[in-house]
């Protein structure tokens, strides 16, 4: 089980992946009975569906579980190193990014709140104690290798210090495991 | 309380297109339902279906969607509904334990997620979207892995909102935290975001949907005067323009969405055309 760099010392910790300029398709491991079946439809992918728990700045890795579907296409694959936000990355055994997931950080501490009536607003409010699952499902291909996440930090001072939606940072990979073959 | 409270019957695909391994799954879970309430949260999770298929762009990507039901029994009805943020106090026997008032929030309704979860990926792996049909008129909901909603009106709008940001990564594009009238929201200060329909670059050569913003189109489309407040003022292009519109991801300024009004902005409004084509980028490979 694989735990947040933060709170663990079984996590690899390793310096946050710089992707390489050109970006690579991820050869996805076709399911061979069912691959030839329908020339008109696209064909089914093998996947890895990753579970996650959060609680505080705890993230871990719950279960890894292959199933044969597909998984939308990747976000950009280059580019994004300066970037905020939430993502997680398919790498290969040289750290190079095969697929990424841009998120709407699923750890977040607060929450977004809706109105009764139609016409008004949505608002959000801070909710500190929250804890949860959330799910990441990436290509199970053959050159992936590891998962990482990668997460901003929010600002540490003044009144809405922490909370991770008014984060202004780039991302820096907080969990990196290696997937189960 | 919990698993004791209920029993899982099983899943029904209520729209049909195609082997679950080649479409886009939404699995809808019921919760607060007794048995003998199950043919409502058929017709329910039905009428969800039939909203979220009609908004755009969903209703051209049919034949890539997929949508199940998943019957799940309660012993009682509803959610709990704690007094201390001015509910009924109700605590009825629920399969997820769905409850408002987390975090002392009044409409955040959450339930066991890791239970809803377990349960979807037993009867659909294949699971893309799960959302969690609470049997409650009170209004409430949450996103997350788990998009959970009432029966309030409005809830479907709420259930799409949340969905473009588990499924698609899109962010808010509104330009308050909690409202216009706060402070400490003037001007957005970090880096670019990763999401596909917030930006900070205002050039129009680089921006990140500069293929969709035409030559005639302002850059910026609209400029808040005053950043100490959210920009008041109406939009000066048609419906629809593709721009920079200064004002998103909770700041008043230095920060741009795509168009005037989304439904990442408002519930009630269709996405805009930047969101719309992040959603059929995404979907594309299942149709057909
Ligand atoms: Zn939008």
């Amino acid at each position: 089980m694989a735990k947040s760099r933060k709170t663990s010392k079984k996590s690899k910790a390793r310096k946050t992946a710089k992707p390489k300029k050109k970006s690579t398709k991820s050869k996805a491991r076709k399911a061979p009975a069912k691959a030839k079946a329908r020339q008109t439809s696209p064909a089914p992918m093998k996947a890895m569906r990753l579970t996650f728990s959060y609680e505080g700045d705890e993230v871990k890795l719950i279960s890894q579980k292959r199933t044969e579907m597909m998984v939308p296409p990747s976000d950009p694959v280059t580019g994004f190193n300066k970037q905020k936000g939430f993502w997680a990355e398919l790498k290969n055994d040289r750290d190079k990014t095969l697929y990424r997931h841009v998120m709407h950080n699923p750890t977040r501490n607060d929450a977004e709140v809706f109105p009764e009536t139609p016409g008004q607003s949505i608002s959000r409010e801070p909710a500190p104690k929250r804890k949860g699952v959330f799910v990441v499902v990436v290509p199970d291909t053959d050159k992936g290798e590891e998962v990482t996440l990668s997460r901003s930090s929010p600002d540490e001072e003044g009144p809405e210090s922490g909370l991770r939606a008014l984060a202004s940072t780039p991302a820096t990979e907080i969990m990196r495991f290696k997937l189960k073959k | 309380m919990g698993t004791s409270d209920g029993q899982v019957l099983g899943p029904t695909k209520i729209v049909d297109a195609g082997p679950p391994e080649k479409r886009w799954n939404i699995v809808i879970v019921s919760e607060g339902y007794r048995s003998d309430e199950l043919t409502q949260f058929a017709v329910d999770a039905q009428q969800f279906a039939d909203a979220l298929l009609a908004a755009a762009p969903f209703d051209r990507l049919r034949p890539a969607i997929n949508i199940y039901r998943i019957d799940v029994t309660s012993k009682e009805s509803g959610a709990k509904d704690p007094k201390k943020c001015g509910g009924t106090g109700a605590k009825p026997r629920t399969y997820f334990d769905a409850s408002f008032c987390t975090n002392k929030i009044r409409r955040l309704l959450v339930a066991k997620n890791s239970r809803v979860l377990k349960v979807v990926d037993k009867h659909v792996p294949q699971w893309h979207v799960a959302f969690l049909s609470v049997n409650s008129p009170i209004s409430g909901g949450s996103g997350g892995s788990v998009a959970t909603f009432s029966k309030a009106p409005g809830s479907v709008e709420i259930a799409i909102h949340e969905m473009g940001h588990s499924a698609f990564g899109l962010a808010d594009e509104y330009e308050y935290y909690s409202n216009c009238a706060e402070s400490g929201h003037n001007k957005h200060s970090g880096s670019e975001p990763s999401q596909p329909n917030i930006t900070t670059n205002k050039n129009r050569a680089t921006t990140k949907w500069r293929s969709m913003i035409q030559a005639a189109t302002p850059v910026p489309t609209t400029k808040n005067a005053d950043c100490a407040h959210c920009d008041p003022q109406p939009s000066p292009v048609a419906v629809g323009t593709i721009g920079l519109f200064e004002g998103a991801d909770y700041y008043h300024c230095n920060v741009y969405r795509p168009e005037f009004d989304c439904r990442m902005r408002n519930l009630h409004k269709p996405f805009c055309g930047v969101c719309q084509q992040v959603i059929v980028k995404k979907l594309t490979p299942f149709l057909p």
